[in-house]
């Protein structure tokens, strides 16, 4: 009875275990079935970013080569150590451990990674751009040791220039930053975009495409094998219209002088640059590996701004080199001819004020033509002039031969220089004021208002030199798509007026005057190339104003030089601007360095070795090899015959 | 002792089953481990040496050791204690006792002892009905290896004992209510244990089970990293060998107490069926050997050896799936490991025991 009863009860529990356990396991069947089946897909993708990487494999920019072929701007492989997030148990003891490894700071490692912290995290923060063959070594040692599977070592390619050469035509590049991804959406976080020069510019023919690697890692981060491969299409190549040696030579000029300043120097023909440069430079490697904010605060707040692009960025009063523009509009308007003749006493009084001549000690010049004006650079001359031409004409012309007007070079961000006219007065000042007959005569000799930027002075003298085409000046030659050299569509000239050849012929003959006669570009003569060109010397600060500038050395108050000029002085082959910031008179500071480039010009054209660095000599500078002073005049009569 | 006849009494169709799942597992060790590991081989000797445990479980006749079962109990408190002071240290617990050739663990054979101590206790054929002093009796038997146990610290082999005495005295007639209050304390004391109850980590532990996503590279990564090794697998699975989460290590363990997820990941839905179907088969017809024991001691010892084992299966499986908080409690016959595989078979023994004797006196 006992044993039945009790048999029962088993029997009973034993059921009870038994369907107990049956749904347990029906739970299990379907809990896997839940996961395998239902949310397979989900899971699936899980495993695969598990386990798979895309590496982004960088491409390299477009290189960049002169005229001639030579290699201006390249890449070069270089280091990246990055962390990627996704794959970090404890991002602070990775970032620990990398910062000790590397050996930079932890709080430097930390800021990157908090800068990058809303990017997703299958993305690599680049921690170290550019690292040292040591920190790569130390790195992926600590790697293999599963310390680190987090970190990522790549080798990219990266910008290379020739150091601070024609910095600010190349501008430099760095990684995009917010701003460019929101505003293009071909753009992603970690491109290398340029930032100015050529590299923004052209930014969409050098940057190429991106290629990509998907990869197998392990658990911990090693790479275990490829899966595929899509490789990277290197930017276009592009040709530049710049000449490496009369680059050199334009810039080696500068060093010599020691001067601050910008230069563009180009074909007048085409409008081709052959030389560009804007100095102080900056180095634009230092953007290529992510530069450190201490260098590009220093960049920034230097007060002398070698970031900014002077050539096509900096305004200066023009000086006598505006002169030109004034001669052109009286010939062509007909109020003169070359032969019109100025009594110069050595000041003129116009309006009820004297306004002084160029010759020291208020000598004057005496009598003089267009053509011994321009030579002798005589103030009361062209005073006398523009007053007679009168405002509105003078602007019209100028405006014609391109100044205060952009360029148009393929630069970005290039700055309008200022022509004044009655018109802008009324515009810019507060009560609308009228223009007094007084400012025209300032406006004559280049000053007043008159503020041009160097290109614009160049492209003046080309179209002076050419005969009246404002050629548009460009940098691009050529472009490969992958076909080989396509020739760049050179940009239309912006304005083509033909000047009268009598015009022509009178500044041409007075430009020559200024360099081969007894004017002031004399330190720019070279013999047998008919240099023809025009000086300059404008005032940074009015006399009163000097005598209010406190704590600026005299250097700061001293006069801009310019030296504007072309060569051969019949079918011209160059010509150009040089602009040498508070160097005083410009036939002593900026001729020189013109010289040093026509020297390298034309040396190369006629197959001459090229010409050594120029030399300094006292506050000027002079070629290597000082050449013997050139006989004034003709020495009638034997070799023997004592002067 | 052993008598020829009975050996066609010998349930061949749970051995098969048995040496079905056992293959499986080695497939998986086999799999996860690279090849003919030396993992792989240190199994493949285990289940050797298991079947030979099994041979002897099984020829002693069930009664004759359940007379014995206090000199057996006693040995195996002495022996559980002399590890406490005496055992080879791995990863930061007392387990093993190092034989030289093989690491014991003498923790995975006092499961089979306590079902043989509390089948012998409260199945005595004179005792009418489950007293409390019974129950207290066998509470106390049980909580002496379930403390010392515990103290190596292997919370997780410890639990296992719970199932043995719960199970044996719910068959033995402990009263319902008793286990209604059981239920009611448990519900109620569950907030105040997890309040006071716990250290920190294992709190931490239980919240991570409930919301993984919290702690995703901390306590959660094993859990989520099962649900994305189960979830991939699929229907047909990736293939044996072909794994990605297992073989490449994003699951730690892989040989060892996620065995099941491995599975599951190379073999699919399908292999985890069939699988859940062996095991099931398993304990199924195990409990037919406590229906059809020939009396309260054989029902009682089967079904003490069983529960520790069914607990430890879905226990195991559940957490395979990422379902339940990561424990170090191994999968009987499947995972890795030498005690546990010839302790399984060695109790597993008992219950062709039990079985293969019901006909005789």
């Amino acid at each position: 009875m006992a044993i039945a009863e009790d048999r029962r009860r088993l029997t009973h529990r034993l059921t009870v275990l038994r369907v107990t356990i049956g749904v347990a396991f029906v739970m299990l069947a379907c809990g896997f079935w839940f996961f395998q089946v239902v949310q397979h897909a989900q899971f699936k993708e899980m495993a695969e970013n598990n386990h798979q990487r895309t590496l982004t494999l960088r491409a390299p920019r477009g290189i960049i080569y002169d005229r001639a072929g030579k290699l201006l701007v390249e890449n070069r492989n270089s280091f990246n150590i990055s962390i990627v997030r996704e794959h970090t148990k404890d991002l602070d003891h990775t970032i620990r451990v990398l910062a000790r490894v590397a050996g930079v700071e932890e709080s430097f490692v930390r800021e990157v990674v908090d800068r990058h912290r809303r990017e997703p995290s299958y993305r690599p923060i680049v921690v170290i751009q550019d690292a040292t063959l040591a920190q790569v070594a130390s790195v992926s040692a600590r790697k293999l040791d599963f310390e680190l599977p987090d970190v990522l070592v790549q080798e990219v390619p990266t910008r290379q220039y020739l150091d601070q050469m024609a910095a600010h035509v190349f501008g430099y590049v760095s990684e995009a930053s917010d701003k460019d991804v929101a505003e293009d959406e071909s753009l992603k976080s970690g491109d290398i975009v340029g930032k100015s020069g050529l590299e923004k510019i052209y930014n969409e023919l050098l940057m190429g495409a991106d290629g990509a690697k998907r990869v197998v890692v392990n658990s911990m981060g090693r790479e275990i094998r490829v899966l595929d491969e899509e490789p990277p299409a290197q930017g276009k190549r592009l040709q530049l219209t710049l000449d490496f040696d009369l680059q050199k030579a334009l810039e080696d000029g500068f060093r010599t002088s020691g001067y601050n300043g910008a230069s563009v120097i180009l074909d007048p023909r085409t409008g081709e640059v052959l030389a560009f440069s804007s100095v102080p430079a900056y180095d634009p490697n230092a953007f290529s590996t992510g530069i450190d904010s201490a260098s590009w605060n220093s960049l920034n707040t230097d007060p002398l701004r070698p970031l900014q692009d002077r050539a096509i960025q900096g305004r200066y009063p023009a000086g006598s080199t505006f002169k030109m523009a004034v001669a052109a509009a009286a010939l062509e308007e007909g109020v003169i001819t070359p032969d019109f003749k100025v009594y110069c006493p050595g000041h003129g009084v116009f309006y009820g004020r004297s306004f002084a001549c160029s010759l020291p000690n208020g000598r004057g010049h005496g009598v003089m033509d267009l053509r011994h004006a321009i030579e002798h650079s005589c103030n009361v001359y062209f005073y006398t002039v523009g007053n007679m031409v009168g405002i509105d004409k003078i602007h019209k012309w100028a405006t014609l031969l391109g100044l205060g007007e952009k360029t148009g070079i393929d630069l970005p961000n290039e700055v309008q220089g200022l022509v004044p006219s009655p018109e802008w007065k009324r515009a810019n000042t507060k009560n609308h004021e009228k223009w007094y007959a007084g400012e025209t005569i300032s406006v004559s000799i280049g000053q007043g208002a008159v503020a041009l930027t160097p290109i614009s002075e160049a492209v003046y003298i080309a179209a002076l030199a050419n005969g009246g085409t404002r050629v548009t000046p460009h940098l691009l030659r050529a472009v490969d798509e992958g076909g080989g050299w396509q020739p760049f569509t050179p940009p239309a000239a912006k304005s083509v007026v033909a000047l009268k050849p009598e015009t022509i012929q009178a500044i041409h003959d007075g430009l020559w005057l200024v360099v081969n006669g007894v004017g002031t570009g004399a330190r720019a003569r070279m013999a047998g190339y008919d240099v023809s060109g025009k000086t300059g010397t404008a005032q940074v600060i009015s006399n009163e104003g000097a005598k209010a500038a406190k704590g600026k050395t005299d250097k700061d108050l001293r006069d801009n030089g310019w030296f504007v000029f072309f060569a051969p002085r019949d079918n011209p082959e160059i010509a150009g601007a040089v602009m040498v910031e508070h160097g005083g008179h410009g036939g002593v500071t900026a001729a020189p360095i013109a010289r040093h480039v026509l020297d390298t010009y034309f040396a190369k054209r006629d197959n001459r070795p090229l010409p050594a660095p120029p030399i300094k000599v006292g506050d000027t500078i002079g070629p290597a090899v000082a050449i013997p002073p050139a006989p004034v005049k003709a020495v009638a009569g034997g070799a023997g015959t004592p002067q | 002792m052993f008598e020829r006849r009975l050996y066609h009494h010998i349930d061949w169709v749970l051995i098969g089953s048995i040496l079905a799942i056992c293959a499986m597992g080695l497939g998986m060790i086999y799999s996860t481990t690279g090849g003919a590991s030396r993992i792989y081989w240190t199994q493949v000797y285990a289940l050797g040496l298991g079947l030979v445990a099994m041979a002897v479980t099984l020829s002693i006749d069930y009664r004759s050791l359940a007379d014995k079962s206090h000199w057996i109990y006693l040995a195996m408190m002495i022996l559980l204690v002399g590890v406490l002071f005496f055992g080879s240290v791995r990863g930061g617990s007392r387990r093993w006792i190092d034989l030289g050739f093989f690491n014991l663990q003498p923790s995975e054979f006092a499961k089979a002892v306590l079902a043989l101590t509390l089948a012998k206790m409260l199945g005595e054929e004179r005792r009418p009905a489950l007293t409390n002093n019974d129950l207290f009796i066998a509470a106390s038997l049980t909580a002496v290896p379930f403390l010392i146990i515990a103290r190596q610290p292997d919370l997780g082999t410890a639990v296992t004992l719970l199932p043995i005495l719960l199970v044996v005295a719910y068959v033995a007639g402990m009263p319902m209510k008793y286990i209604y209050a059981m239920t009611i304390v448990a519900v109620l004391a569950a907030p105040v244990a997890y309040k006071f109850g716990l250290q920190d980590y294992q709190r931490e532990r239980i919240s991570t089970f409930l919301d993984p996503a919290q702690d995703p590279k901390g306590a959660g990564y094993q859990q989520i990293q099962a649900r994305i090794t189960v979830g991939s697998g699929g229907t047909w699975g990736k293939g044996f060998m072909q794994g990605t989460q297992g073989q490449l290590r994003f699951l730690p363990v892989a040989h060892n107490d996620f065995i099941f997820s491995v599975l599951a990941e190379e073999q699919g839905l399908i292999g985890v069926l069939v699988a859940l179907g062996l095991y099931f088969f398993v304990i199924m017809r195990a409990l037919d050997a406590a229906r059809l024991a020939k009396d309260r001691l054989g029902a009682y010892l089967v079904l003490g050896v069983l529960s520790a084992f069914t607990f430890q299966v879905i226990y195991n499986i559940t957490m395979s799936a990422g379902l339940a908080p990561v424990k170090g409690l191994t999968l009987p016959l499947m995972s890795y490991g030498g005690s546990s595989m010839i302790a399984t078979l060695a109790s597993f023994g008992l219950v062709l025991n039990v079985r293969m004797r019901r006909f005789t006196n």
